[in-house]
């Protein structure tokens, strides 16, 4: 597909730890193949110690020692500026920073510098990628921010000045000032109670269509990704387990971990307790042989514990990595299909 | 701005406080030292020529009346305070009559010179080079210059001014080794006289500077590395913003604050470790005047220079209370 903004293949990226002469190797990211449409809102999920965070931090070329990335690559085509993180220059990758690659940090607390105001914070961000400076570039922002219905006294303010959900904002529009053609946004919205969560994704939602900005959307919160992502990636132990259109992810999804995280979604007016998923993520310094899921899967046989099943194509734009898929459909909780589906 | 003349009025009560009591404890400590002065006056007079035991007897009366060591304590330290809030601290006793503060304010610009300097560089430099050694922690140089302030930080003040002392005296006598300038300049305000007090002032500094780097370094670097995992310093570097904008603005500024306590903690230790600094290098400062007072217990001249010592370290840590909110604004709004 030649509209592919970002396209992924086969990443791997390992924690390499030598404690006293021994080797440890984290597989957080172990082969991964995916890309994203431009304008698309791409949502991944997973559970905590998944990797999803690091797949993020290798897509945001903020790899850091123990993490290493050890093959694949990850291309992003902006306009004027095709780029390869795994092959690209420290030079190179800074002059995509905040001008076409701008991320929206988990934890809107502690992102901002607590002793610099949000108005020199905007400078040292957006100065140099916008190229504008003194009173062009406080116009600038002042409109951006109207936006994003902050006032204009907020590039007066320091951080702690600001409520949770201002901050938030903050931080959206430090994403956003630049017009970004990618945004990876890496839980913007965990820290927030449910009220400013539900106005923070609305706006950044608006915000998105109307820039036409790829973004991807990371929360464990399935919920979240009902609301705004147009497709939805399921991580599971490093690996990407299934990714299709949202609607089919949570009305007929077709792999068994899918099944069970959409199952676990409370909803109005049903008092029932949710299953739990028996035991706990794989360690990804060891995992599992053949399907990373298989210790934890009602439908696991004995291929399942031999042979890793690949990412197939299911239908349009669904694929899935289970060698059962078909069989899924009995998992599915049916109140939640009707109540998606309607 | 209320809030701002409350904190004022509430940290400047404190500093009256502090000077009180300061003191008030340098007064009782030197009153109940064992050394008489009047006793030592007539050890210094009758070691000069032989006296009768009856003029001896006069002359102790005549010294405990001028001295005024007959009194009760409690109301010679009465006497102290109503002398001292007229700025009177009494005649000195080993250079009577000359009186105390005169001794104190020819020895005061030596000290005070000599310290804010030192302190200026050793914090300019620790906390610049610690700063970046934290920051650029796989940096060869940054690296060996960790192990030097590691090396050095322990070693007391006054062996490492010996050992330069030996250095730079003894072993390769480049740099004059005592005292506050050379006997062949005047004092004025003349070009060979200000060569010479930096020439003799050399030494000392250095001492003073190579001990204090090496805590400046060790704490700056230590707090540097924890401030560059903080969020804000990651968010900055992902969206790009300059490198020598993130040292300085992002993680410096906020490695800075703990800093500036430390400053106002050290310039009190800082006041007392040039006592022995002075007596090394001879050098005619407070330091050296206090010894001297010490040994011919000349409390007048003892509780002189403590009296400013307080004054000055509670002034000092009163000065950087003053700058904090202007340092860190979390502080400001409370």
């Amino acid at each position: 597909m030649t509209d592919d903004i970002l396209k992924v293949s086969d990443l791997k990226a390992y924690y390499q730890m030598n404690y006293y002469g021994n080797n440890f190797e984290v597989r957080a990211v172990d082969g991964i193949d995916m890309s994203v449409r431009r304008g698309e809102v791409y949502g991944i999920a997973g559970e905590s110690s998944s990797g999803k965070s690091s797949f993020v931090k290798v897509l945001a070329a903020a790899i850091r020692p123990p993490l290493r990335l050890v093959s694949g690559s990850v291309r992003y085509d902006f306009a004027g500026h095709p780029i390869d993180l795994a092959t690209a220059d420290a030079r190179d990758i800074e002059a995509i920073r905040w001008k076409h690659l701008s991320y929206i940090m988990q934890g809107s607390m502690s992102v901002l510098n607590p002793v610099r105001r949000i108005g020199r914070t905007f400078e040292d961000f957006a100065s140099r990628p916008l190229n504008l400076r003194g009173r062009a570039f406080r116009d600038r922002i002042v409109a951006h921010l109207e936006r994003l219905k902050l006032p204009a006294e907020v590039l007066q303010a320091y951080p702690h000045e600001l409520s949770g959900g201002m901050r938030q904002r903050v931080t959206i529009g430090l994403a956003t000032v630049c017009h970004p053609e990618f945004i990876l946004a890496d839980e913007p919205t965990t820290a927030l109670d449910v009220v400013v969560q539900k106005e923070v994704l609305k706006l950044l939602r608006d915000i998105q269509k109307e820039m036409g900005a790829a973004v991807i959307f990371v929360t464990h919160d399935m919920s979240v990704h009902a609301n705004v992502a147009d497709r939805v990636g399921i991580i599971y132990a490093g690996n990407l387990v299934e990714e299709g259109p949202t609607r089919e992810m949570f009305s007929a999804p077709k792999h068994p971990y899918t099944a069970h995280l959409v199952a676990s979604l409370p909803r109005i007016g049903d008092t029932a307790q949710r299953p739990a998923l028996d035991g706990r993520p794989p360690n990804l310094a060891k995992p599992p042989p053949g399907c990373r899921f298989h210790p934890r899967c009602p439908l696991a046989v004995e291929r399942c514990r031999r042979e890793a099943p690949p990412l197939e194509t299911v239908s349009p734009d669904h694929r899935t990595a289970c060698w059962r898929w078909s069989e899924v459909a009995p998992l599915v909780d049916h109140g939640m299909r009707q109540e998606v589906v309607r | 701005m209320t809030d701002y003349i409350w904190f004022l009025a509430k940290r400047a009560a404190l500093l009256v406080a502090v000077i009180f009591f300061g003191v008030s404890a340098a007064f009782f400590i030197t009153h109940l030292s064992p050394i008489d002065p009047v006793e030592t006056a007539l050890g210094r007079i009758s070691s000069q020529a032989s006296f009768s035991p009856q003029a001896i007897a006069e002359m102790r009366q005549t010294l405990t009346e001028l001295y005024g060591t007959d009194a009760p304590v409690l109301s010679q330290y009465g006497n102290f305070w109503r002398r001292l809030l007229v700025g009177d601290l009494g005649p000195s006793l080993i250079a009577f009559p000359t009186p105390a503060m005169t001794l104190v304010m020819q020895a005061m610009p030596w000290t005070v010179a000599l310290l804010v300097i030192s302190t200026l560089i050793t914090f300019v430099l620790g906390n610049l080079l610690g700063g970046l050694a934290g920051y650029n922690q796989n940096n060869a140089l940054f690296k060996s210059l960790g192990m030097l302030a590691i090396s050095l930080q322990p070693i007391p003040y006054y062996v490492v001014a010996f050992i330069l002392l030996i250095l730079f005296g003894f072993v390769w006598p480049v740099l004059p080794i005592s005292g506050g300038y050379a006997m062949t300049v005047t004092p004025g305000l003349n070009l060979p006289f200000v060569l010479s007090v930096l020439n003799h002032a050399i030494l000392p500094a250095l001492s003073l500077v190579l001990v204090g780097f090496g805590s400046w370094f060790l704490g700056m670097r230590a707090l540097v590395s924890n401030i560059v995992t903080e969020d804000y310093v990651t968010y900055a570097e992902l969206a790009g913003v300059r490198k020598s904008t993130i040292v300085g603005s992002y993680v410096m500024r906020n490695a800075l604050i703990p800093q500036i306590t430390g400053l106002a903690m050290t310039l009190g230790t800082v006041f007392s470790g040039t006592v022995i600094t002075e007596e090394v290098f001879n050098y005619p400062g407070l330091g050296s005047l206090l010894i001297d007072a010490v040994f011919e217990g000349d409390y007048a001249l003892v509780l002189a220079v403590s009296s400013i010592s307080v004054v000055a370290v509670a002034g000092a840590i009163f000065v950087v209370d003053l700058l904090y909110p202007l340092l860190d604004p979390r502080i400001r709004s409370e």
